[in-house]
């Protein structure tokens, strides 16, 4: 009865999640709680065997009931991996002192090789070497730590200085090193770094088998497919054929040597430029690159052009034009770009607003 | 600059006379050149910034031999293994805070105040610092876990290197410690990892205490011994092992970091050695005893049957 009544008032007394994850122990000062084998106090005195033997004893009383681990019990599990276990972020602490070692350590065998510290002549002539690193949301899935703007500054900070150090290795023709540093490199750098870097350059147009550019043109909302065929000199007939002072009976006494001068057409939808573009302004527009290139009459232009009106159109042509000039003849690209040849005209029709009656204009403004 | 003739019967002139040891060096040296093209270039540039190099320690021998030469110590990299008073006033570990700042409980470990300042007592700090070394060394010698907070920039290289050198047994924090670490450790770690691993450190050292308030009371309530440099704002009393400095000086925490981590890699030595011993006594032990059954096995017994050699087994 009495055994009863102790069992439930025990259970009455510790709620049921304790009873359940605890053991009943009895309590023990904590001085004379543990004794393991192996305790070494180094300058402490021995123990004599009976104290050792009744601490032994005690210790053996006091042994769980149940077979289960206490999970508060820590002595026997191992160490944590990492140093930084206690940071709560050892993924990307670890990280960061792995990549402030491979920085010491490159800057080390760099002086040794005399190649740091690097005056501003050497510097200048360093390969450039752009790289672009994983963004802060990649960064985060492999330090498992949410990547902040100050860590991931942190983390590119060091990547910038190891990239330097990079650029000196490859650059000096020490390729061992600059493999070991390009090897840490490449964990960070993003997959599309490639993509990246070749962002806004051009591809280069090619000559197909007969040698013609097939270039693009735009204006407004006209679109120009444009086809530029150098002419065969020999088989047109040339103006120096034709003798100029003859004709007009000019005086003798300066005679020059002719220029051997082609003579190109322009085709705009199978049509001839004189016809298509009535307007002298439009066919002006249309020969200017050729012009300020100075291929007057060296290229056959054939052009297919949709879209717009006659403005437009002519500027398609003439932005197509320039294009192929540049295709067949990549040092007039200087020429070209100062007369703004080469640029596609942002210049588009703007839109109608509310309240406005035109895109700029206004409603007569009434006093009352 | 002004070069002396060089001597051909002289080895080490011969052998400099091969680097390209022109007038034009030094000023090779000195200028500016354009930019270097070649990896032809970048070799001449390297060999020119050699040249120097090989020039100084060629006419090392006929300098004056210096007898008493001090060197500056790397207290980050090779600390001693002691402080001395000399060591610590040079770091400035008796500077502390302001007067009128003092906590009345620091008043034991101040020496007297001066241009408002406390100053601490450096002849209480030494024995304190060794007291505290020799908790270090029994904590470590006993395979516990010792983790150093420096939560500033300038002192996070510092419990990085202490930590590395007590191995698998030394933790660093050098960045903010996260409030919850060890009592919300369930939630922070996760389960799997509470369960498998050794959570509870069984040393922390703080080296500013006053910042990492949180910690200090995590330590408290999870039965964690403390150590911590404090200074003259902060009562000792919050720590189990106070040692009263200068907790804003870098090279103070060096010198003091030092003297701790190397007590505790000497622990880490104790406790190898004597395993080591432990280890040899039972082989030897096994040994002899392998021996005497051999011997034994020689003579028979009484009975006449020979004795079983492998009658006594059980596994080591």
């Amino acid at each position: 009865m009495n055994i009863l009544r102790s069992q439930i008032c025990s259970v009455l007394r510790r709620p049921l999640y304790r009873q359940l994850t605890t053991t009943a122990r009895p309590f023990v000062p904590p001085a004379q709680l543990v004794f393991h084998d192996n305790l070494y106090v180094p300058g402490a005195k021995e123990l004599d065997d009976s104290t050792v033997e009744a601490l032994v004893g005690e210790t053996n009383e006091q042994e769980p009931e149940d077979d289960e681990e206490d999970p508060n019990d820590d002595r026997d599990k191992p160490h944590p991996d990492s140093p930084n276990f206690y940071t709560g972020r050892s993924s990307y602490y670890d990280n960061i002192v792995e990549l402030q070692n491979a920085i010491s350590r490159t800057r080390g065998t760099l002086q040794r090789l005399h190649l740091l510290p690097l005056p501003d002549f050497a510097r200048k002539s360093l390969q450039p070497m752009p790289t672009v690193w994983k963004t802060p949301e990649e960064m985060t899935t492999d330090f498992e730590t949410n990547m902040t703007i100050s860590r991931y500054r942190r983390v590119t900070t060091l990547l910038n200085e190891l990239n330097e150090y990079l650029r000196i290795a490859t650059t000096a023709g020490y390729a061992d090193v600059a493999d070991r540093i390009g090897s840490i490199i490449s964990i960070f750098e993003s997959g599309k770094k490639e993509a990246f870097l070749s962002r806004g350059i051009r591809k280069p147009v090619l000559l197909d088998q007969h040698g013609r550019s097939y270039t693009f043109g735009k204006r407004k909302t006209s679109a120009a497919r444009v086809w530029m065929i150098p002419v065969k000199s020999s088989t047109h007939e040339t103006i120096s054929d034709v003798n100029v002072e003859e004709v007009f009976g000019l005086s003798n006494e300066h005679k020059r040597s002719p220029v051997n001068v082609t003579v190109s057409t322009i085709l705009v939808n199978n049509i001839p430029i004189a016809e298509y573009f009535p307007q002298p302004v439009d066919r002006e527009r249309i020969v200017r690159p050729l012009k300020v290139a100075g291929v007057l009459g060296k290229y056959n232009v054939f052009t297919i052009v949709r879209g717009g009106g006659t403005t437009g159109q002519s500027g398609a042509i003439a932005h197509g034009i320039a294009k192929g000039i540049f295709a067949h003849e990549p040092e007039t690209g200087l020429v070209l770009k100062r007369a703004k040849l080469l640029r596609r005209d942002p210049r588009m029709v703007e839109r109608k607003k509310t309240g406005l009656a035109k895109a700029r204009k206004r409603y007569t403004w009434v006093k009352r | 600059m002004y070069f002396l003739r060089p001597r051909p019967s002289n080895p080490v002139w011969s052998s400099l006379k091969s680097q390209k040891f022109s007038k034009n060096w030094c000023r090779q040296l000195s200028q500016v050149q354009g930019p270097l093209e070649t990896e032809d270039d970048w070799t001449d540039f390297q060999q020119t910034r050699t040249s120097l190099k090989t020039l100084t320690d060629a006419m090392s021998q006929y300098g004056s031999e210096q007898t008493s030469q001090w060197s500056l110590r790397d207290s980050l990299h090779r600390p001693a293994k002691d402080a001395t008073l000399s060591a610590l006033l040079a770091s400035g570990a008796h500077f502390g805070h302001a007067a009128s700042r003092m906590n009345p409980n620091f008043l034991p470990y101040a020496y007297g105040t001066r241009a408002g300042i406390t100053l601490i007592d450096l002849d209480h700090t030494l024995p304190l610092l060794r007291r505290a070394a020799k908790v270090v060394r029994a904590v470590a010698a006993n395979d516990g876990q010792i983790v150093f907070i420096g939560t500033r920039p300038d002192i996070r290289p510092v419990v990085q290197r202490a930590a590395q050198r007590l191995g698998p047994q030394g933790f660093h924090v050098g960045d903010r410690w996260l409030p919850g670490t060890l009592t919300n450790k369930w939630q922070m770690f996760g389960h799997e990892t509470v369960r498998s691993k050794r959570i509870i450190p069984d040393l922390v050292i703080l080296l500013n205490p006053i910042q990492n308030m949180n910690a200090i009371q995590e330590c408290a309530l999870s039965n964690v011994p403390t150590i911590a440099i404090v200074d003259s704002n902060v009562d000792p009393r919050i720590v189990m092992y106070p040692i009263p400095a200068n907790d804003e000086s870098p090279r103070t925490a060096e010198i003091i970091t030092g003297v701790l981590s190397i007590a505790g890699r000497e622990g880490i030595a104790i406790r190898e050695a004597e395993l080591q011993r432990m280890r040899l006594a039972v082989d030897t032990a096994w040994e002899d005893f392998h021996k005497m059954h051999e011997l034994q096995g020689e003579h028979p017994t009484e009975d006449g049957r020979p004795r079983d050699s492998n009658a006594v087994g059980f596994d080591y």
